[in-house]
């Protein structure tokens, strides 16, 4: 699958100090145990819909885990409320739309995808 | 009870059995315990381990984003569990959850704790490699305390209850299998009697097996038992019955028996040993001593036994004991092996005066008490064993003995022969010794005498006691001895030699006229090897026909012519020539000579009968006929034969003999007589006059002719006695019937004397001597011529 093989990037806001971050970074930011970024600026993760692949590929390639772990990784979490998952954009496109137009938001799209507008400051290539 | 159920295997069983159970289980139970001990606290550990398993994955979230009340729900989760005390959750920088579970207690409560706290390092979620936080949880120590307590009781319990179980199990099969049967066996042992022949028997349920098996066994080893006690008393039983026999024996014999040590200690003895040796009756206490006994030569005992004992062979000796009455006994000694000897003691007195009277017997003589030639030698052996001194040997003879036992009998002679031997004795000294070797021959051994002067003044004592006459049942006996002498040692050292010596010396004696005793000289011994040499030449003469026969005419004196004649034997000895008649005639008739001679006279005789009697000269002869010719070397159915067979008759031949064949056996020298004169013969009594024949033997005796001695003949001119005796002589002939004819006829006075007598017949060397056949025949042609008769007679013819 063309789409498959494509790479998945993380990206931020252009206007944001911070030009690369390391895959624990990413992992604590969109898994809940951190919503600031090292320079200290609050970051808000965007998620896909569930049903994306992008979605599935990205979480595949940054923890190793499927799908239904992450979901019931989240499933613990939510009952203290302590942490909660990142916030939901429809697509790619509203995604980089969002990242684009707020300072703090974060997300990830397949690296075709992107545009000048977004900086990238993560990779997963496909395994 | 007690004691023997304590004692019995039953009761030793069941305290091994539970002693060795108890203490098994107590080390099993100990090890089960601890293993169990082990075993619950692993578990209790591997269930903390587990529970931290339940809750690692949500620890780890709840710590990955640090959420506290994630982790405090964790924690009161695993305070739920009984086992679990406390439980923190620590992260690298704080502590983010911490609980316990009240009315618990911890490792810091109770001194030892029996399981150790856990603790769980808890990873990142996303992360193998990063250490978020750390979960510890503390046991609750009572209740792991309690687990394990209950656990091992519970094991221990088990396995206690299963250890009585199977020691109770096998003291019942002890019981039943061993137990049970032994005491069976063992009640059945003590009930049987074994003597009796009863068996054991086998328990039923043990039929084959080692019970069964034992009980065969016990039967066996009871009846091997039984019979080796039956033997054993049938054993005991003969010996019993040997040793009263035995004991009976020892007690009963006759035989005193004894038994002794070396040292003479009498150890043991029976009633006839005290008897037998006189045995002190106060001795026959505790330690009797064979010294007790009265021996005469006690050591000689002890010798012996010690001899005995050394040499381990049987020793036997003769002792005397010192009673009133003489006592000898014999005891026989064998060596018992153990230093002791056996001694057969026996009485042997009357074996020993036996023996004494027997030696006393053989050396004695019996008819005078003389010692006889056996006592004479022991008694020269003894003078021999002791000193050497001079002494004489005397051999006495009685003279003519022979004569006076055959004429007027043996018990006359006996009586002689003590007469004789009394007067001996009253002829010695005491110190001199007197025997009786032969029938009238003694022996009489002067002590101490060396000469020739001190043995004749006995010789002359003796022959002076002989002289005297024998007064023996009304009968006077002269007689007289002969006596040689020889002395000791010079004659001979040992008494053969001596003897020998005497004995010549003694015959010497008895040929020498008018010399009655004689001391040994050596020439005797020569002369008499000269008699055995002639005696030698003599018997080879009448095979080398050296013999010749003379005649003497026999005259008749009334008619002057030749009758006959007397056949004189004489022998032509090569060397020395004609042998007169006295040298060779006594010695051919002391040995069996005389009877050669005598057949040999016989038939010379009968030829020249024969001879004379084909010349038609009526001549008869008569021939000397020795007492030892008569009757088997001369008998009668020989002389016929003899006769016969030259032709000739029983007339031609007379037959000379002297008194002295009428003497010496009187029944048989009749007989022989009797039967030549029925067969014809006339007889001749030669030499008559000289002999001790007293004139009724010229009746008894059955004879023709008395030839009257020369010496009466020789003697008749001057002798008035000699001449009435010869006139008594023919007077009494011619009265009887018989013939006469003189003797020794030297001159014719004696010639005229005899006439006057009516003497019919003579011979002598006024005749003619004997002369050879051929002369004779010559003498017979020329024929006699007498003078007529003289008035008296002159003095001094004499012929020779």
């Amino acid at each position: 699958m063309a789409s498959a093989a494509d790479d998945i990037v993380v990206i931020v806001n252009q206007n944001i100090g911070v030009n690369k971050m390391s895959r624990d970074d990413v992992i604590d930011i969109f898994l809940g145990r951190s919503r600031r970024l090292p320079s200290g600026v609050t970051a808000l993760p965007l998620d896909l819909p569930s049903t994306s692949l992008e979605r599935e590929q990205f979480y595949s390639r940054l923890t190793g885990k499927s799908m239904g772990e992450i979901n019931a990784y989240w499933a613990r979490l939510i009952f203290s409320g302590r942490a909660s998952p990142p916030s939901l954009a429809m697509s790619q496109e509203e995604a980089m739309q969002m990242v684009a137009d707020n300072r703090n938001a974060m997300g990830y799209v397949a690296k075709s995808k992107v545009t000048p507008s977004v900086k990238i400051i993560f990779e997963l290539q496909p395994e | 009870m007690i004691n023997p159920f304590r004692k019995g295997i039953l009761f030793g069983t069941i305290i091994s059995i539970v002693g060795t159970a108890f203490c098994v289980s107590a080390i099993f139970i100990l090890m089960v315990a601890f293993v169990t001990a082990a075993d619950t606290r692993k578990d209790f550990a591997r269930h903390m381990d587990e529970l931290l398993d339940t809750v690692e994955s949500t620890a780890s979230v709840a710590c990955f984003v640090e959420d506290k009340q994630l982790a405090a729900e964790l924690v009161s989760g695993l305070l739920k569990n009984r086992v679990v005390s406390r439980v923190v959750v620590q992260t690298a920088d704080k502590e983010l959850a911490r609980g316990e579970r009240a009315g618990s207690y911890r490792a810091d409560a109770t001194p030892e704790p029996m399981v150790q706290a856990v603790s769980r390092k808890i990873v990142s979620p996303f992360s193998k490699d990063k250490v978020i936080c750390e979960i510890s949880m503390e046991p609750d120590t009572r209740e792991a305390n309690r687990l394990v307590w209950e656990n091992v009781y519970f094991t221990v319990s088990l396995l206690a209850l299963q250890l009585l179980f199977v020691a109770v199990a096998v003291v019942l099969i002890v019981l039943y299998f061993v137990v049970r049967p032994i005491r069976a066996l063992s009640n059945n042992l003590h009930s049987i009697d074994a003597a009796a022949g009863e068996k054991l028997l086998s328990p039923k349920e043990h039929e084959g097996n080692e019970i069964a098996r034992l009980t065969d066994d016990i039967n066996n080893l009871v009846g091997t038992l039984v019979d080796a006690l039956q033997n054993e008393q049938q054993l005991r039983t003969q010996q019993e019955i040997n040793q009263q026999k035995y004991r009976s024996i020892f007690d009963n014999a006759g035989s005193g028996i004894f038994i002794a040590d070396v040292d003479g200690h009498i150890s043991s003895f029976n009633r006839s040993f005290l008897l037998l040796t006189h045995f002190p009756a106060d001795e026959h206490g505790q330690s009797p001593e064979l010294a007790h006994a009265p021996w005469r030569d006690h050591d000689l005992l002890i010798k012996t036994i010690e001899a005995c004992v050394m040499t381990g062979a049987n020793q036997s000796v003769d002792l005397e004991l010192d009673t009133e009455e003489p006592c000898w006994l014999n005891v026989i000694l064998a060596d018992s092996g153990d230093g002791q000897v056996q001694g057969v003691v026996s009485d042997v007195t009357q074996v020993k005066q036996s023996e004494t009277t027997a030696l006393q017997m053989v050396v004695t003589d019996s008819l005078t008490g003389l010692p006889n030639r056996l006592g004479l030698e022991r008694y020269v052996l003894t003078i021999q064993c002791g000193h050497r001194d001079p002494c004489a040997l005397m051999l006495v003879d009685i003279k003519e003995f022979t004569q006076i036992n055959e004429s007027m009998g043996m018990p006359v002679g006996d009586k002689v022969l003590k007469v004789a031997a009394a007067r001996l004795m009253g002829c010695i000294k005491k110190t001199d010794w007197l025997a009786r070797l032969g029938s009238d021959k003694f022996a009489v051994v002067l002590h101490g005498v060396s000469t020739p002067a001190a043995a004749e003044n006995v010789a002359i004592r003796i022959i002076g006691a002989f002289r005297q006459p024998i007064e023996i049942e009304e009968t006077s006996i002269t007689s007289g001895c002969d006596i040689g002498i020889a002395f000791y040692p010079a004659d001979g050292a040992d008494l053969p030699s001596l003897l020998r010596s005497a004995e010549f010396a003694l015959s010497y004696a008895k040929t020498t006229a008018g010399k009655d005793f004689q001391f040994f000289m050596p020439e005797m011994v020569v002369t008499a090897e000269q008699h055995r040499k002639l005696e030698t030449e003599l018997h080879q003469a009448i095979q080398r026909d050296e013999l010749r026969l003379f005649y003497q005419p026999i005259i008749d004196l009334q008619e002057g012519r030749i009758v006959g004649a007397e056949a004189l034997v004489r022998w032509q000895h090569p060397t020395r020539g004609l042998v007169p008649p006295d040298a060779f005639i006594p010695l051919a008739e002391k040995t069996d000579l005389i009877c050669g001679m005598g057949l040999w006279v016989l038939e010379t005789a009968c030829r020249q009968l024969a001879v004379w009697q084909a010349a038609g000269q009526q001549l008869y002869l008569s021939i000397n006929v020795s007492a030892r010719q008569i009757p088997d070397a001369l008998p009668p159915g020989l002389i016929l034969e003899a006769l016969k067979r030259h032709g000739l008759s029983a007339s031609a031949l007379a037959l000379e003999i002297t008194e002295g064949v009428l003497l010496s056996d009187i029944a048989e020298g009749v007989n022989w007589l009797k039967e030549l004169r029925d067969a014809g013969f006339r007889v001749y009594m030669d030499d008559f006059g000289t002999g001790y024949s007293s004139l009724s033997y010229l009746k008894r005796f059955p004879i023709d002719v008395v030839k009257v001695d020369k010496s009466f003949i020789h003697d008749m001119n001057e002798e008035t006695n000699d001449r009435l005796l010869v006139q008594a002589i023919v007077a009494m002939a011619d009265a009887l019937g018989l013939q006469v004819v003189a003797e020794g006829i030297e001159n014719e006075c004696q010639i005229s004397l005899l006439r006057q007598m009516g003497c019919r017949y003579g011979q002598g060397y006024y005749f003619s001597r004997p002369i050879p056949a051929d002369q004779f025949d010559l003498l017979h042609q020329k024929g006699i011529h007498l003078s007529p008769p003289k008035a008296r007679c002159d003095e001094g013819e004499d012929f020779g």
